[in-house]
């Protein structure tokens, strides 16, 4: 209860942090539900051209996991990368690393929920969803995936240009080897993602996913929490 | 000290500093080649009907069209962080300089060869992956499109860097890039040919450029060359104007 009490207050600390400009919270609405408007329409000719199979509906369903994944990705990598010094601080004043990670880790749930709300609400608008519930919970997955993906990129690289791109390459491994996006599975069975987007796919089509599924992206979403988790306690922790 | 000697000086500090982050260099290099090189192999060779700038009209296949396009988007997204991240550092460091004696023009020179140069790299690794898969009837209106592409948006990126935070800045360049070079201006998509309104944005010229080149044997994109370079002039004013003001207010 003691930690809780110390964690909540600093975790909207935390949100504000990162919603200060208020540019910032008008792209957090603005690029997600443009992002699936906009790509929603494409995404089918896209895996099309690739070899893919991915239907058109499936294709606009998966375009709202991929703005939530990298929304959440970026925020998490700058999240981790501005915050080292503020965090160590905290940390050494009392709050402890355990404290302040879980905080960040917070703070960062609650903005990939935004993000994530966002585009599940325009997908929903946009083309209507047989599958709510499931498409909600795989567009959720994505970005908190993303969070892991973020923070360890952001725990390793100092520099933001350098850990931007690096988002951005993973992001771009995801895209290129997404479930049906391609014939060739190349990395398919690797990307962070895979089970998301299984879920997200037949959820978009109409289709329901099995028990098998739910329990692997349960167990992606958990390990990905589980590496910002120590990603966060890492910065906290770490001198300089 | 001349202002020649001291922007000679500005720009070798300026190189120094982003040498010290060599995984920069690696990554622009690495993320074009590798987006280009898999984009293109993965394209199935769909036949499609594309219009050519001229007024021309031109068969090709999705793979080939990937081929003369893909690089656009990917260079687009990277010249834009490039363009964010060296104005966070020129709005961090040079009013220090100006402080100490430089004037606001050197510190602005050596910021924009940063910038000029890490485009530089970045178009190199795409236009190597993709004569890796593709062949175009004519390079230098491909590789100029590529170029200006690259310089619009980092212009973008750097006023998005001036005006915004970070992860705001960021957020703009994705959605930027992606939808204006890799999305509209794209003729995989649509009918083949960009929407009305697509002159608009500033990836029109650049992209029917790219178009052009690989489509096109005699060059037939001199309006879009045109408007391609007056995007790249008017945004490279505002970025050094931005500049310019930034390390003079001082504090």
């Amino acid at each position: 209860m003691r930690m809780l009490n110390a964690t909540v207050p600093v975790t909207g600390a935390f949100v504000r942090e990162h919603l200060r400009a208020p540019l910032t919270l008008t792209l957090l609405v603005a690029v997600p539900a443009l992002f699936v408007l906009i790509f929603a329409s494409v995404l089918g000719e896209f895996a099309t051209a690739l070899g893919g199979t991915l239907a058109e509906r499936s294709a606009t369903s998966i375009s709202a996991g991929w703005a939530a994944a990298f929304l959440a990705g970026t925020l998490a990598f700058f999240q981790v990368s501005s915050s080292r010094g503020a965090d160590r601080r905290l940390a050494l004043a009392g709050l402890g690393p355990g404290r302040v990670a879980s905080a960040r880790i917070a703070a960062a749930v609650v903005l990939a929920l935004a993000v994530s709300i966002v585009a599940f609400a325009t997908l929903a608008l946009r083309t209507g969803i047989e599958h709510p519930a499931h498409a909600a919970a795989a567009i959720v997955a994505f970005a908190l995936i993303y969070i892991g993906v973020g923070a360890a990129v952001g725990a390793v690289v100092r520099s933001p240009l350098e850990g931007s791109l690096i988002v951005v390459l993973a992001f771009s491994l995801d895209v290129f080897s997404g479930p049906r996006m391609t014939s060739n599975a190349g990395l398919a069975e690797w990307t962070p993602t895979r089970d998301a987007a299984e879920v997200l796919v037949a959820a978009g089509g109409g289709v329901g996913s099995p028990q098998g599924d739910w329990l692997a992206l349960a167990a992606a979403v958990g390990g990905s929490l589980a590496v910002a988790f120590g990603a966060f306690l890492l910065v906290a922790r770490r001198r300089g | 000290m001349t202002g020649l000697a001291r922007t000679a000086t500005a720009t070798r500090m300026a190189f120094r500093d982003q040498r010290r982050r060599p995984l920069v260099i690696v990554l622009l290099v690495a993320l074009p080649a590798y987006v280009v090189a898999r984009s293109i192999a993965q394209t199935e060779p769909t036949p499609r009907r594309i219009s050519v700038p001229g007024g021309l009209e031109a068969t090709t296949t999705m793979q080939e069209l990937h081929g003369a396009v893909m690089a656009g988007g990917v260079i687009a997204f990277v010249a834009g962080l490039v363009g964010v991240f060296v104005m966070e550092s020129a709005l961090a460091g040079d009013r220090r300089l100006v402080v100490a004696g430089f004037t606001p023009g050197e510190t602005i020179a050596a910021r924009l060869a940063v910038v000029v140069a890490a485009v530089a790299v970045a178009l190199a690794a795409s236009v190597a992956a993709t004569a890796a898969y593709f062949d175009p009837r004519s390079w230098p209106p491909l590789v100029a499109g590529l170029a200006l592409t690259g310089l619009i948006y980092a212009a973008i990126g750097a006023l998005s860097g001036a005006l915004l935070d970070r992860l705001a800045a960021t957020y703009v360049i994705l959605f930027a890039a992606l939808t204006d070079v890799t999305i509209v201006q794209n003729p995989m998509f649509g009918d083949g040919t960009p929407g009305s309104l697509a002159v608009l944005l500033p990836g029109y010229g650049p992209v029917r450029m790219m178009v052009d080149g690989g489509f096109s044997g005699a060059f037939g994109a001199q309006g879009e060359l045109a408007l391609g370079i007056a995007w790249t002039v008017a945004l490279g004013a505002a970025v050094t104007a931005c500049l310019r003001r930034a390390v003079r207010r001082g504090g």
